[in-house]
């Protein structure tokens, strides 16, 4: 096994405490930082799929993204340019009148494993304020809006339309969150839907090079 | 006609009920215990009594815990012990009358005592240290979650001799919510690991002491947990969501647990909901769901609905049911 398929391995069953160190191996090894990060990306691809089919749990996924950030870290000095990411900036929220942010944190995990910059603004998040977020940062490609409860559906509607109607342009609007369905997500003018962190990360990536 | 609890009882027994059980009905719940669940007042927040946090912001349906650095209880897992203290659960007897006149007052031939507990061991780790930090802990600190669930069950054990010294209950109505709309939030194997001894220990005493009926809530997906459900000893899983094939749940374990709800909560009761919609959400759940180890009910925690009037609507299209299917 390569040290890159090592990387590779302890990412997905997300040994935290042995992949910085791998991950120094990988690179004393003279493989490149951005090849390394580019096994770390495909690594966490590997945990959405499954996340998704349910063969794995939600600390299955959390440790992995854990393993893939302190990977990162030890990347990071080597990376070229600014370090950013070459997928862009995703902004996240749960929109304003909603206060649940453990699926809105998975999904962000999710989706900067994917190979984003994250740009998080919470919960309860109103829809003037994801479109500030898209103008105060550089390169947004992608706006997910994340809503748990029947009653703040109309939230996510209005934040879907203000954003679109800002005129600001260069990105997509994803959404997600138990009662949305790929209908809804139509209906109220979205690019695109994602039942769960693992396809949303997959859907993310689709929707920004599209 | 059965009493309300005869009719629950042919209902889990597969015998012959001559209604459809509707939601809460056999339960009289005795929520004036001195020792409860503490929860803000909506726009409040509070510190309850294990030093958590609780905010319950105008317009939410729920209260939260706060798990900023300032608020959160457990900083390092490691180190617990430093953090977590259990409340006592001794009170004086003039604290539990109230509650020993209100099960005094049921008629236990037609309703069963029933006793609330609320958190239950899986949100209490997660009140206690976050979400993502106590997944993580799962496997990163295995021996500490133990420990620290091991603590929980002993204040819980404590918690159940107090309950059934002073107030005989025939029925444990123990919260705890094990997943998504659409997933457990651990796999079966991790339940099985940390939380089905546990829950053991907990409904086994309850049961060795005269206790009749466990009650187990979770709004959630957890199709995949009820084998250990049956191991733990839970009679009634309520909050059943649509997303489990109830009716297929029936089929494989009917006979070994009874299934409540099979009507979500957020599908119905929602400003602006209508009997019409409820009607027809009845109607599909009793269909499709039976007469045998199954009570029609919103998955919602307890015998109230979020917006006025719905439970009592929910209640009537159930009686509705009754009418055409019995």
């Amino acid at each position: 096994m390569t040290k890159i398929e090592e990387v590779k391995a302890k990412v997905e069953a997300g040994k935290s405490k042995l992949v910085p160190g791998l991950v120094q191996e990988a690179l004393d090894a003279g493989n490149s930082a951005q090849d390394i990060l580019d096994a770390m990306v495909d690594s966490m691809g590997v945990v959405g799929e499954k996340f998704s089919k349910g063969d794995i749990f939600v600390p299955e996924m959390l440790i992995a993204a854990k393993a893939m950030s302190k990977g990162v870290d030890v990347l990071k000095p080597h990376l070229a340019g600014d370090g950013s990411s070459k997928l862009g900036t995703c902004v996240i929220g749960t929109v304003a009148g909603d206060l649940h942010d453990i699926g809105k944190n998975l999904v962000s995990l999710m989706i900067e494993s994917a190979g984003f910059d994250m740009v998080d603004l919470g919960v309860d998040v109103p829809a003037d304020t994801f479109v500030q977020a898209i103008k105060d940062n550089k390169n947004v490609k992608l706006v997910a809006c994340s809503g748990l409860l029947t009653s703040t559906m109309p939230a996510m509607r209005e934040a879907v339309a203000t954003i679109k109607a800002s005129g600001l342009t260069g990105f997509k609007v994803i959404v997600g969150g138990a009662p949305v369905t790929p209908e809804y997500a139509e209906e109220i003018g979205a690019d695109g839907f994602a039942p769960d962190a693992g396809t949303a990360a997959v859907k993310a990536k689709e929707l920004a090079t599209a | 006609m059965l009493t309300k609890r005869q009719n629950l009882a042919e209902v889990m027994k597969g015998g012959n009920p001559d209604r459809f059980v509707k939601q809460y009905e056999a339960f009289s719940m005795i929520m004036n215990t001195p020792i409860t669940r503490i929860k803000p007042q909506i726009g409040g927040e509070i510190v309850n009594e294990w030093g958590i946090t609780i905010r319950w912001p105008e317009g939410q349906l729920g209260a939260f815990p706060v798990h900023d650095a300032e608020h959160i209880v457990i900083k390092d897992i490691t180190k617990w012990r430093d953090y977590v203290k259990a409340p006592s659960v001794e009170c004086s007897e003039e604290a539990w009358a109230p509650a020993i006149a209100a099960a005094k007052a049921v008629d236990r031939k037609d309703q069963y005592v029933t006793v609330f507990v609320a958190p239950g061991i899986f949100e209490m780790t997660h009140y206690l240290m976050s979400m993502e930090e106590a997944l993580m802990a799962y496997y990163e600190e295995p021996e500490a979650m133990h420990e620290l669930i091991d603590y929980i069950v002993e204040f819980e054990l404590k918690l159940a001799k107090e309950f059934i010294d002073h107030l005989h209950p025939d029925a444990v109505f123990h919260h705890d919510d094990w997943g998504s709309q659409i997933s457990s939030f651990i796999s079966p194997d991790m339940f099985k690991e940390f939380f089905e001894p546990a829950y053991k220990k907990i409904y086994g005493y309850y049961k060795d002491n005269g206790v009749e009926l466990i009650i187990h809530h979770s709004d959630s997906y957890a199709a995949n947990l009820v084998p250990s459900m049956i191991e733990m000893g839970i009679d009634i899983w309520q909050g059943v969501m649509t997303t489990n094939h109830v009716p297929e749940l029936i089929e494989q374990y009917g006979g070994k647990i009874t299934f409540m709800g099979d009507i979500d909560s957020g599908v119905i009761d929602f400003p602006g909901w209508t009997r019409e919609n409820i009607a027809e959400k009845v109607e599909t759940a009793c269909r499709r769901c039976g007469k045998l180890y199954f009570i029609p009910g919103a998955s919602q925690g307890l015998n109230v609905s979020s917006f006025p009037g719905v439970y009592e609507a929910t209640d009537e299209e159930i009686d509705r049911m009754t009418k055409e299917i019995f």
